[in-house]
Protein backbone atom coordinates (compact mmCIF):
# COMPACT_ATOMS: atom_id res chain seq x y z
CA UNK A 1 0.00 0.00 0.00
CA UNK A 2 2.89 2.32 0.67
CA UNK A 3 6.23 1.51 -0.53
CA UNK A 4 10.02 3.95 -0.33
CA UNK A 5 12.37 2.51 -2.34
CA UNK A 6 15.91 4.28 -1.58
CA UNK A 7 14.75 6.98 -0.48
CA UNK A 8 16.51 9.81 0.14
CA UNK A 9 15.25 13.41 0.69
CA UNK A 10 17.19 17.04 1.25
CA UNK A 11 15.50 19.90 1.64
CA UNK A 12 18.50 22.29 0.54
CA UNK A 13 21.24 21.56 -1.40
CA UNK A 14 24.31 20.81 1.45
CA UNK A 15 21.70 20.57 4.41
CA UNK A 16 21.34 17.53 6.20
CA UNK A 17 19.53 14.65 4.70
CA UNK A 18 16.11 14.45 6.21
CA UNK A 19 16.16 10.96 5.06
CA UNK A 20 18.53 8.79 3.73
CA UNK A 21 18.53 5.50 1.32
CA UNK A 22 15.52 4.36 3.11
CA UNK A 23 13.11 1.16 1.76
CA UNK A 24 10.07 0.72 3.72
CA UNK A 25 6.99 -1.29 2.17
CA UNK A 26 3.66 -1.01 4.35
CA UNK A 27 1.26 -3.45 3.34
CA UNK A 28 -2.80 -3.05 3.05
CA UNK A 29 -4.60 -3.39 6.26
CA UNK A 30 -1.12 -3.01 7.92
CA UNK A 31 -0.43 -0.83 11.23
CA UNK A 32 2.96 0.42 11.93
CA UNK A 33 4.31 2.80 14.34
CA UNK A 34 7.52 5.23 12.94
CA UNK A 35 9.30 6.09 16.07
CA UNK A 36 12.13 8.20 16.65
CA UNK A 37 13.82 11.30 18.07
CA UNK A 38 12.61 15.21 17.18
CA UNK A 39 14.14 15.47 13.74
CA UNK A 40 14.89 11.54 12.80
CA UNK A 41 12.73 12.13 9.75
CA UNK A 42 9.54 10.85 11.12
CA UNK A 43 7.47 13.58 9.60
CA UNK A 44 9.30 13.51 6.52
CA UNK A 45 8.53 10.75 5.75
CA UNK A 46 4.95 10.92 6.51
CA UNK A 47 5.00 14.10 4.05
CA UNK A 48 6.61 12.19 1.40
CA UNK A 49 3.80 9.66 1.05
CA UNK A 50 1.23 12.73 1.24
CA UNK A 51 2.97 14.40 -1.82
CA UNK A 52 3.92 17.72 0.33
CA UNK A 53 7.64 16.83 -0.32
CA UNK A 54 9.01 14.67 -3.82
CA UNK A 55 11.59 12.64 -2.80
CA UNK A 56 15.37 13.87 -3.98
CA UNK A 57 16.46 10.17 -4.95
CA UNK A 58 14.56 6.96 -4.86
CA UNK A 59 10.89 6.07 -5.89
CA UNK A 60 7.49 5.94 -3.37
CA UNK A 61 4.32 4.59 -4.84
CA UNK A 62 1.62 5.11 -2.37
CA UNK A 63 -2.41 2.95 -3.09
CA UNK A 64 -0.80 2.19 -6.76
CA UNK A 65 0.26 5.52 -7.98
CA UNK A 66 3.98 6.00 -8.78
CA UNK A 67 4.27 9.43 -7.36
CA UNK A 68 6.88 10.74 -9.28
CA UNK A 69 5.21 9.84 -12.48
CA UNK A 70 1.88 11.60 -10.51
CA UNK A 71 1.18 14.69 -12.60
CA UNK A 72 0.65 17.83 -9.94
CA UNK A 73 -2.87 18.13 -11.15
CA UNK A 74 -3.81 14.56 -10.71
CA UNK A 75 -2.05 14.28 -6.96
CA UNK A 76 -5.46 15.90 -5.10
CA UNK A 77 -7.04 11.73 -6.62
CA UNK A 78 -4.59 10.66 -4.18
CA UNK A 79 -5.38 12.89 -1.42
CA UNK A 80 -8.41 11.51 -1.58
CA UNK A 81 -7.11 7.98 -0.72
CA UNK A 82 -5.55 9.33 2.42
CA UNK A 83 -6.69 10.54 5.57
CA UNK A 84 -4.50 12.74 7.66
CA UNK A 85 -4.33 13.64 11.69
CA UNK A 86 -2.03 16.35 13.01
CA UNK A 87 -0.93 16.56 16.55
CA UNK A 88 -3.04 20.10 16.89
CA UNK A 89 -6.08 18.73 15.43
CA UNK A 90 -6.78 21.47 12.92
CA UNK A 91 -10.45 21.96 13.49
CA UNK A 92 -12.79 24.88 11.98
CA UNK A 93 -13.58 26.90 15.38
CA UNK A 94 -16.20 28.52 13.97
CA UNK A 95 -18.20 24.92 12.62
CA UNK A 96 -19.74 22.26 15.03
CA UNK A 97 -18.26 18.93 15.49
CA UNK A 98 -20.73 17.56 12.38
CA UNK A 99 -19.79 20.87 10.26
CA UNK A 100 -16.00 19.78 10.84
CA UNK A 101 -17.05 16.45 9.84
CA UNK A 102 -19.29 17.45 7.31
CA UNK A 103 -16.94 19.60 5.72
CA UNK A 104 -14.64 16.90 4.35
CA UNK A 105 -17.77 15.78 2.33
CA UNK A 106 -19.11 18.91 0.86
CA UNK A 107 -15.87 20.00 -0.41
CA UNK A 108 -15.22 16.67 -2.02
CA UNK A 109 -19.15 17.14 -3.96
CA UNK A 110 -20.97 14.64 -1.93
CA UNK A 111 -24.78 14.44 -1.97
CA UNK A 112 -26.50 15.64 0.83
CA UNK A 113 -28.25 12.45 1.92
CA UNK A 114 -24.91 10.80 1.94
CA UNK A 115 -23.13 13.52 4.07
CA UNK A 116 -26.25 13.00 6.38
CA UNK A 117 -26.14 9.73 6.74
CA UNK A 118 -21.99 9.21 6.82
CA UNK A 119 -21.25 12.22 8.92
CA UNK A 120 -23.13 10.15 12.28
CA UNK A 121 -21.94 7.01 11.43
CA UNK A 122 -18.03 8.45 11.59
CA UNK A 123 -18.93 10.27 14.67
CA UNK A 124 -20.01 6.66 15.79
CA UNK A 125 -16.93 5.41 15.16
CA UNK A 126 -15.16 7.89 17.50
CA UNK A 127 -17.66 7.43 20.11
CA UNK A 128 -18.93 11.43 19.51
CA UNK A 129 -22.58 10.51 18.42
CA UNK A 130 -24.04 12.75 21.38
CA UNK A 131 -21.55 15.52 20.71
CA UNK A 132 -22.28 16.44 16.99
CA UNK A 133 -23.89 20.17 18.06
CA UNK A 134 -20.69 21.15 20.21
CA UNK A 135 -18.23 24.03 19.48
CA UNK A 136 -14.41 22.37 19.32
CA UNK A 137 -13.52 24.49 22.36
CA UNK A 138 -16.14 22.78 24.05
CA UNK A 139 -14.38 19.62 24.19
CA UNK A 140 -11.28 18.16 25.61
CA UNK A 141 -8.14 17.33 23.73
CA UNK A 142 -8.65 13.92 23.31
CA UNK A 143 -12.13 14.57 22.16
CA UNK A 144 -10.73 17.31 19.39
CA UNK A 145 -8.64 14.51 18.37
CA UNK A 146 -11.91 12.24 17.83
CA UNK A 147 -13.10 14.77 15.79
CA UNK A 148 -9.75 14.63 13.82
CA UNK A 149 -10.33 11.82 13.31
CA UNK A 150 -13.57 11.63 12.35
CA UNK A 151 -12.88 14.22 9.70
CA UNK A 152 -10.21 11.80 8.24
CA UNK A 153 -12.27 8.93 8.11
CA UNK A 154 -15.18 9.96 7.12
CA UNK A 155 -14.40 9.91 3.29
CA UNK A 156 -13.11 6.25 3.94
CA UNK A 157 -9.57 6.41 2.53
CA UNK A 158 -7.73 2.99 2.91
CA UNK A 159 -4.84 4.85 4.34
CA UNK A 160 -4.54 7.06 8.06
CA UNK A 161 -1.49 8.91 8.72
CA UNK A 162 -1.48 9.87 11.88
CA UNK A 163 1.54 12.42 12.69
CA UNK A 164 1.98 12.61 16.39
CA UNK A 165 -1.83 12.49 17.11
CA UNK A 166 -1.25 11.63 21.05
CA UNK A 167 1.81 14.51 21.53
CA UNK A 168 -1.08 16.44 23.03
CA UNK A 169 -2.91 14.58 25.52
CA UNK A 170 -2.44 12.51 28.61
CA UNK A 171 -1.55 9.15 28.68
CA UNK A 172 -4.97 7.99 29.53
CA UNK A 173 -6.54 9.76 26.31
CA UNK A 174 -3.58 8.56 24.08
CA UNK A 175 -4.68 5.22 24.81
CA UNK A 176 -7.95 5.91 23.79
CA UNK A 177 -6.97 7.54 20.39
CA UNK A 178 -4.49 4.74 19.52
CA UNK A 179 -7.70 2.52 20.52
CA UNK A 180 -9.82 3.98 18.10
CA UNK A 181 -6.95 3.72 15.45
CA UNK A 182 -6.52 0.45 16.31
CA UNK A 183 -10.37 -0.02 15.19
CA UNK A 184 -9.91 1.62 12.35
CA UNK A 185 -7.03 -0.45 11.61
CA UNK A 186 -9.24 -4.13 11.65
CA UNK A 187 -11.87 -2.59 9.69
CA UNK A 188 -8.85 -3.13 6.78
CA UNK A 189 -7.75 0.58 6.98
CA UNK A 190 -3.63 0.92 6.73
CA UNK A 191 -2.72 3.13 9.30
CA UNK A 192 1.22 4.56 9.37
CA UNK A 193 1.59 6.43 12.70
CA UNK A 194 4.38 8.81 13.81
CA UNK A 195 5.07 8.92 17.34
CA UNK A 196 7.32 9.30 20.15
CA UNK A 197 5.17 8.18 22.76
CA UNK A 198 7.00 5.15 24.59
CA UNK A 199 3.90 4.21 26.38
CA UNK A 200 1.70 3.72 23.48
CA UNK A 201 3.96 1.77 21.31
CA UNK A 202 4.69 -1.05 24.00
CA UNK A 203 1.20 -1.21 25.19
CA UNK A 204 0.11 -1.40 21.29
CA UNK A 205 2.70 -3.92 20.22
CA UNK A 206 2.54 -3.24 16.37
CA UNK A 207 5.09 -3.25 13.71
CA UNK A 208 7.79 -0.56 14.64
CA UNK A 209 10.02 1.32 12.27
CA UNK A 210 12.62 3.09 13.63
CA UNK A 211 14.08 5.93 11.99
CA UNK A 212 17.72 7.71 13.23
CA UNK A 213 18.97 10.75 11.52
CA UNK A 214 17.01 10.03 8.28
CA UNK A 215 17.72 6.24 8.29
CA UNK A 216 15.54 2.80 9.45
CA UNK A 217 17.56 0.99 11.96
CA UNK A 218 15.35 -1.09 13.15
CA UNK A 219 12.23 -2.39 11.06
CA UNK A 220 10.43 -5.30 13.89
CA UNK A 221 7.03 -6.66 13.74
CA UNK A 222 5.22 -6.62 16.88
CA UNK A 223 7.81 -4.35 18.61
CA UNK A 224 8.29 -1.91 21.55
CA UNK A 225 9.62 1.26 22.02
CA UNK A 226 12.43 0.09 24.84
CA UNK A 227 14.40 -1.51 21.69
CA UNK A 228 14.40 1.72 20.44
CA UNK A 229 16.74 3.59 23.63
CA UNK A 230 18.88 0.06 23.53
CA UNK A 231 20.01 -0.14 20.52
CA UNK B 1 -18.49 21.00 -4.89
CA UNK B 2 -22.18 21.34 -4.58
CA UNK B 3 -23.40 24.85 -5.38
CA UNK B 4 -24.99 25.06 -1.83
CA UNK B 5 -22.24 25.33 -0.33
CA UNK B 6 -20.09 27.01 -2.96
CA UNK B 7 -22.41 29.86 -2.14
CA UNK B 8 -22.28 29.42 1.63
CA UNK B 9 -18.53 29.53 1.00
CA UNK B 10 -18.65 33.15 -1.22
CA UNK B 11 -20.78 34.20 1.32
CA UNK B 12 -18.53 33.52 4.50
CA UNK B 13 -15.96 34.95 2.51
CA UNK B 14 -17.59 38.46 1.28
CA UNK B 15 -18.52 38.54 4.74
CA UNK B 16 -14.72 38.01 6.42
CA UNK B 17 -13.77 40.75 4.30
CA UNK B 18 -16.22 43.30 3.63
CA UNK B 19 -14.11 46.25 3.77
CA UNK B 20 -11.30 45.44 1.36
CA UNK B 21 -14.44 43.92 -1.50
CA UNK B 22 -16.35 47.43 -1.14
CA UNK B 23 -12.62 48.36 -1.98
CA UNK B 24 -12.43 46.34 -5.09
CA UNK B 25 -15.92 47.65 -5.62
CA UNK B 26 -14.94 50.79 -5.86
CA UNK B 27 -11.62 51.03 -7.45
CA UNK B 28 -13.31 48.76 -10.24
CA UNK B 29 -15.99 51.40 -10.23
CA UNK B 30 -13.44 54.14 -10.91
CA UNK B 31 -10.88 52.83 -13.44
CA UNK B 32 -14.07 51.58 -15.82
CA UNK B 33 -15.95 54.77 -15.31
CA UNK B 34 -12.43 56.76 -16.70
CA UNK B 35 -12.49 54.08 -19.38
CA UNK B 36 -15.62 54.94 -20.56
CA UNK B 37 -15.32 58.34 -20.31
CA UNK B 38 -12.02 58.32 -22.53
CA UNK B 39 -13.28 55.36 -24.91
CA UNK B 40 -16.38 57.89 -25.48
CA UNK B 41 -14.49 60.88 -26.21
CA UNK B 42 -12.51 59.24 -28.48
CA UNK B 43 -15.91 57.99 -29.85
CA UNK B 44 -17.07 61.53 -30.11
CA UNK B 45 -14.12 62.84 -31.98
CA UNK B 46 -14.56 60.23 -34.26
CA UNK B 47 -18.48 61.20 -34.49
CA UNK B 48 -17.64 64.94 -34.60
CA UNK B 49 -15.10 64.43 -37.47
CA UNK B 50 -17.22 62.41 -39.69
CA UNK B 51 -19.74 65.21 -39.30
CA UNK B 52 -17.90 68.65 -39.18
CA UNK B 53 -15.62 67.35 -41.96
CA UNK B 54 -19.15 66.67 -44.17
CA UNK B 55 -19.85 69.87 -43.55
CA UNK B 56 -16.73 72.02 -43.14
CA UNK B 57 -15.90 74.34 -46.44
CA UNK B 58 -13.17 75.74 -48.13
CA UNK B 59 -14.00 79.25 -48.42
CA UNK B 60 -12.33 81.41 -51.22
CA UNK B 61 -12.37 84.98 -49.60
CA UNK B 62 -12.71 87.21 -52.32
CA UNK B 63 -10.77 91.34 -52.22
CA UNK B 64 -12.06 94.00 -50.67
CA UNK B 65 -11.34 97.64 -51.38
CA UNK B 66 -9.14 97.48 -48.02
CA UNK B 67 -7.01 94.23 -48.83
CA UNK B 68 -4.64 95.71 -51.26
CA UNK B 69 -1.44 94.65 -49.44
CA UNK B 70 -1.97 91.10 -51.15
CA UNK B 71 -0.38 91.00 -53.94
CA UNK B 72 -3.79 89.31 -55.87
CA UNK B 73 -5.20 92.15 -54.92
CA UNK B 74 -3.20 95.35 -56.00
CA UNK B 75 -6.06 96.67 -58.41
CA UNK B 76 -8.61 96.74 -55.30
CA UNK B 77 -11.70 94.89 -54.66
CA UNK B 78 -13.01 92.33 -57.03
CA UNK B 79 -13.61 92.72 -60.46
CA UNK B 80 -17.27 90.66 -61.96
CA UNK B 81 -14.98 89.40 -64.41
CA UNK B 82 -12.41 88.15 -61.60
CA UNK B 83 -15.88 86.48 -59.87
CA UNK B 84 -16.82 85.32 -63.00
CA UNK B 85 -13.44 83.92 -63.74
CA UNK B 86 -13.21 81.92 -59.83
CA UNK B 87 -16.87 80.68 -60.40
CA UNK B 88 -15.79 79.09 -64.02
CA UNK B 89 -12.26 77.74 -62.32
CA UNK B 90 -14.48 76.28 -59.54
CA UNK B 91 -16.75 74.60 -61.57
CA UNK B 92 -13.78 73.02 -64.21
CA UNK B 93 -12.70 71.44 -61.00
CA UNK B 94 -15.44 69.23 -60.96
CA UNK B 95 -15.75 66.31 -59.27
CA UNK B 96 -13.68 67.69 -56.70
CA UNK B 97 -15.73 70.34 -56.11
CA UNK B 98 -19.16 68.95 -54.67
CA UNK B 99 -20.74 72.09 -54.66
CA UNK B 100 -20.41 76.15 -54.88
CA UNK B 101 -22.43 78.36 -52.40
CA UNK B 102 -21.73 82.33 -53.42
CA UNK B 103 -21.94 84.61 -50.25
CA UNK B 104 -22.36 88.39 -51.35
CA UNK B 105 -21.23 90.88 -49.11
CA UNK B 106 -24.62 92.09 -47.91
CA UNK B 107 -24.66 88.35 -46.66
CA UNK B 108 -21.42 88.23 -45.30
CA UNK B 109 -22.05 91.29 -43.52
CA UNK B 110 -25.37 90.21 -41.79
CA UNK B 111 -24.06 86.96 -40.71
CA UNK B 112 -21.31 89.26 -39.15
CA UNK B 113 -23.66 90.92 -37.57
CA UNK B 114 -25.42 88.50 -36.37
CA UNK B 115 -22.51 86.32 -34.63
CA UNK B 116 -20.77 89.41 -33.25
CA UNK B 117 -23.84 91.19 -32.24
CA UNK B 118 -23.00 91.79 -29.01
CA UNK B 119 -19.71 93.32 -29.60
CA UNK B 120 -18.88 96.97 -28.51
CA UNK B 121 -16.69 97.16 -32.40
CA UNK B 122 -19.55 95.95 -34.38
CA UNK B 123 -20.19 99.55 -35.51
CA UNK B 124 -17.41 100.07 -36.46
CA UNK B 125 -16.59 98.10 -39.17
CA UNK B 126 -18.02 99.24 -41.92
CA UNK B 127 -19.65 96.84 -44.31
CA UNK B 128 -16.88 96.90 -47.44
CA UNK B 129 -14.65 95.83 -45.06
CA UNK B 130 -16.21 91.98 -44.57
CA UNK B 131 -14.77 90.27 -47.85
CA UNK B 132 -17.76 88.53 -50.20
CA UNK B 133 -16.79 85.08 -51.21
CA UNK B 134 -17.33 81.29 -52.19
CA UNK B 135 -18.20 78.77 -50.30
CA UNK B 136 -17.04 75.35 -52.05
CA UNK B 137 -17.47 71.84 -50.35
CA UNK B 138 -15.14 68.78 -51.50
CA UNK B 139 -16.03 65.49 -52.55
CA UNK B 140 -12.59 64.64 -50.84
CA UNK B 141 -11.67 67.34 -47.84
CA UNK B 142 -8.42 66.03 -47.40
CA UNK B 143 -7.71 67.37 -50.92
CA UNK B 144 -7.73 71.26 -49.90
CA UNK B 145 -4.36 71.70 -51.46
CA UNK B 146 -5.89 71.56 -54.56
CA UNK B 147 -7.83 74.71 -54.52
CA UNK B 148 -5.67 76.30 -52.07
CA UNK B 149 -3.01 76.34 -54.73
CA UNK B 150 -5.13 77.05 -57.60
CA UNK B 151 -7.03 79.81 -56.34
CA UNK B 152 -4.40 81.29 -53.64
CA UNK B 153 -2.53 83.58 -56.20
CA UNK B 154 -5.30 83.86 -58.54
CA UNK B 155 -6.77 87.79 -59.15
CA UNK B 156 -9.33 88.67 -56.88
CA UNK B 157 -8.80 86.42 -54.05
CA UNK B 158 -7.30 87.59 -51.01
CA UNK B 159 -7.14 84.32 -48.99
CA UNK B 160 -7.98 81.04 -49.28
CA UNK B 161 -9.23 79.24 -45.74
CA UNK B 162 -9.68 75.30 -44.94
CA UNK B 163 -12.40 75.36 -42.03
CA UNK B 164 -10.91 71.98 -41.04
CA UNK B 165 -8.21 73.45 -39.62
CA UNK B 166 -10.28 75.27 -37.00
CA UNK B 167 -12.42 72.48 -36.27
CA UNK B 168 -9.28 70.37 -36.33
CA UNK B 169 -8.02 72.52 -33.15
CA UNK B 170 -10.98 71.21 -31.65
CA UNK B 171 -10.61 67.78 -32.39
CA UNK B 172 -6.36 68.22 -31.30
CA UNK B 173 -8.16 69.20 -27.68
CA UNK B 174 -10.89 65.99 -27.21
CA UNK B 175 -8.19 63.91 -28.54
CA UNK B 176 -6.24 65.42 -25.61
CA UNK B 177 -8.94 65.35 -22.81
CA UNK B 178 -9.42 61.48 -24.17
CA UNK B 179 -6.44 60.06 -23.80
CA UNK B 180 -5.86 61.84 -20.16
CA UNK B 181 -8.88 60.01 -19.20
CA UNK B 182 -7.78 56.54 -20.66
CA UNK B 183 -4.60 57.28 -19.08
CA UNK B 184 -5.85 58.11 -15.59
CA UNK B 185 -8.29 54.36 -16.65
CA UNK B 186 -4.64 52.54 -16.75
CA UNK B 187 -3.73 53.97 -13.43
CA UNK B 188 -6.87 53.05 -11.94
CA UNK B 189 -6.70 49.61 -13.96
CA UNK B 190 -3.23 49.11 -12.17
CA UNK B 191 -4.71 50.27 -8.62
CA UNK B 192 -8.02 47.48 -9.09
CA UNK B 193 -5.42 44.85 -10.37
CA UNK B 194 -2.80 45.52 -7.25
CA UNK B 195 -5.62 45.72 -4.76
CA UNK B 196 -7.42 42.42 -6.32
CA UNK B 197 -3.97 40.94 -5.55
CA UNK B 198 -3.91 42.27 -1.92
CA UNK B 199 -7.58 41.26 -1.14
CA UNK B 200 -6.78 37.54 -2.62
CA UNK B 201 -3.99 37.28 -0.17
CA UNK B 202 -5.77 38.14 2.75
CA UNK B 203 -9.14 36.60 1.81
CA UNK B 204 -6.26 33.47 1.68
CA UNK B 205 -4.75 34.05 4.83
CA UNK B 206 -8.47 34.64 6.84
CA UNK B 207 -9.44 31.23 5.41
CA UNK B 208 -5.78 29.37 5.36
CA UNK B 209 -7.14 26.46 7.66
CA UNK B 210 -9.83 26.10 5.14
CA UNK B 211 -8.24 25.60 2.45
CA UNK B 212 -5.45 23.48 3.82
CA UNK B 213 -8.07 21.02 5.11
CA UNK B 214 -9.89 20.93 1.72
CA UNK B 215 -6.32 20.12 -0.02
CA UNK B 216 -5.72 17.48 2.78
CA UNK B 217 -8.69 15.83 1.81
CA UNK B 218 -8.12 16.06 -1.85
CA UNK B 219 -9.67 19.05 -3.44
CA UNK B 220 -8.51 19.80 -6.45
CA UNK B 221 -6.67 23.23 -7.10
CA UNK B 222 -9.77 24.32 -9.07
CA UNK B 223 -12.43 23.84 -6.76
CA UNK B 224 -9.85 25.31 -4.35
CA UNK B 225 -9.52 28.48 -6.45
CA UNK B 226 -13.31 28.80 -7.09
CA UNK B 227 -14.64 30.37 -4.62
CA UNK B 228 -12.17 33.02 -4.30
CA UNK B 229 -13.02 33.59 -8.42
CA UNK B 230 -16.34 33.82 -8.03
CA UNK B 231 -16.14 36.76 -4.94
CA UNK B 232 -14.15 38.78 -7.21
CA UNK B 233 -15.84 38.36 -10.08
CA UNK B 234 -18.91 39.65 -8.11
CA UNK B 235 -16.92 42.17 -6.74
CA UNK B 236 -15.95 43.35 -10.03
CA UNK B 237 -19.12 42.76 -11.74
CA UNK B 238 -20.81 45.20 -9.20
CA UNK B 239 -17.96 47.67 -9.89
CA UNK B 240 -18.60 47.87 -13.10
CA UNK B 241 -22.39 47.66 -12.44
CA UNK B 242 -22.21 50.87 -10.62
CA UNK B 243 -19.72 52.26 -13.57
CA UNK B 244 -22.10 51.55 -16.22
CA UNK B 245 -25.04 53.49 -14.28
CA UNK B 246 -22.72 56.32 -13.38
CA UNK B 247 -21.61 56.71 -17.49
CA UNK B 248 -25.28 55.99 -18.18
CA UNK B 249 -25.99 59.16 -16.09
CA UNK B 250 -23.31 61.18 -17.08
CA UNK B 251 -24.31 60.78 -20.84
CA UNK B 252 -28.33 60.90 -20.79
CA UNK B 253 -28.28 63.91 -18.36
CA UNK B 254 -24.81 65.53 -18.90
CA UNK B 255 -24.60 64.91 -22.77
CA UNK B 256 -27.50 63.94 -24.53
CA UNK B 257 -29.40 65.95 -21.92
CA UNK B 258 -27.42 69.45 -20.45
CA UNK B 259 -24.42 69.71 -23.50
CA UNK B 260 -26.56 68.46 -26.24
CA UNK B 261 -29.30 71.72 -25.23
CA UNK B 262 -26.64 74.29 -24.81
CA UNK B 263 -24.54 73.41 -27.95
CA UNK B 264 -27.64 72.96 -29.99
CA UNK B 265 -28.89 76.56 -29.21
CA UNK B 266 -25.76 77.69 -30.03
CA UNK B 267 -24.95 76.59 -33.39
CA UNK B 268 -27.86 74.22 -34.29
CA UNK B 269 -25.35 72.23 -35.87
CA UNK B 270 -23.96 69.54 -33.18
CA UNK B 271 -23.71 65.84 -33.23
CA UNK B 272 -22.93 63.98 -29.92
CA UNK B 273 -22.09 60.32 -28.38
CA UNK B 274 -25.28 59.06 -26.77
CA UNK B 275 -26.43 56.05 -24.69
CA UNK B 276 -26.22 53.81 -28.25
CA UNK B 277 -21.90 54.37 -28.16
CA UNK B 278 -22.54 53.39 -24.30
CA UNK B 279 -24.04 50.43 -24.69
CA UNK B 280 -21.76 49.50 -27.67
CA UNK B 281 -18.47 50.04 -25.22
CA UNK B 282 -20.46 48.00 -22.31
CA UNK B 283 -19.41 44.81 -23.39
CA UNK B 284 -16.02 45.03 -23.64
CA UNK B 285 -15.81 47.57 -20.37
CA UNK B 286 -17.59 44.17 -18.56
CA UNK B 287 -15.71 41.72 -20.58
CA UNK B 288 -12.51 43.26 -20.24
CA UNK B 289 -13.47 43.82 -15.92
CA UNK B 290 -14.42 40.66 -15.72
CA UNK B 291 -11.01 38.80 -17.82
CA UNK B 292 -8.43 40.93 -16.09
CA UNK B 293 -10.05 39.97 -12.06
CA UNK B 294 -9.90 36.42 -13.15
CA UNK B 295 -6.66 36.73 -15.01
CA UNK B 296 -5.24 38.62 -11.57
CA UNK B 297 -7.05 36.36 -9.34
CA UNK B 298 -5.57 33.24 -10.40
CA UNK B 299 -2.13 34.48 -10.78
CA UNK B 300 -2.56 35.73 -7.39
CA UNK B 301 -4.32 32.48 -5.82
CA UNK B 302 -1.06 30.43 -7.86
CA UNK B 303 1.24 32.75 -6.11
CA UNK B 304 -0.79 32.40 -2.33
CA UNK B 305 -2.67 29.94 -2.30
CA UNK B 306 -0.99 26.66 -2.09
CA UNK B 307 -2.73 23.39 -3.41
Amino acid sequence: MITLEHVSLRYTKGDPWALQDVDLDVTRGEFCFVVGQSGSGKSSLLRLVIVENAPTLGRVLVAGHDLGQLPRRRVHVLRCQIGTVFQDFRLLSGKTVSQNVAYVLQVLGAPGHEIRQRVPETLALVGLENKGKRLPHELSGGEQQRVAIARAMVNKPPILLADEPTGNLDPDTSAEIVAILERINRSGTTVLMATHDTTIVDQFRKRVVQLHEGRVVRDQAEGGYREVVRS
Amino acid sequence: MRPGFLLGEIGNGLRRNVSMVVSVVLVTMVSLFFLGIGLLAQQQVSTAKGYWYDRVQVSIFLCTPDSTDVASCAGGAVTQDQRDQIAADLEGLDPLVAEVYYESNADAYERFREQFRNSPVLDSIPQEAIPESFRVNLSDPSRYEVIRQAFEQAPGVESVEDQREVVDKLFTFLGVLSVGALALAVAMVACAVLLISTTIRLTAWSRRRETAIQRMVGASAFSIYLPFILETVLATLLGAGLAIALLWGTVRFGITGFLSELLAGESGLISLVGERDLWLITPFLVGGALLLAVLTAWTALRRHVRV
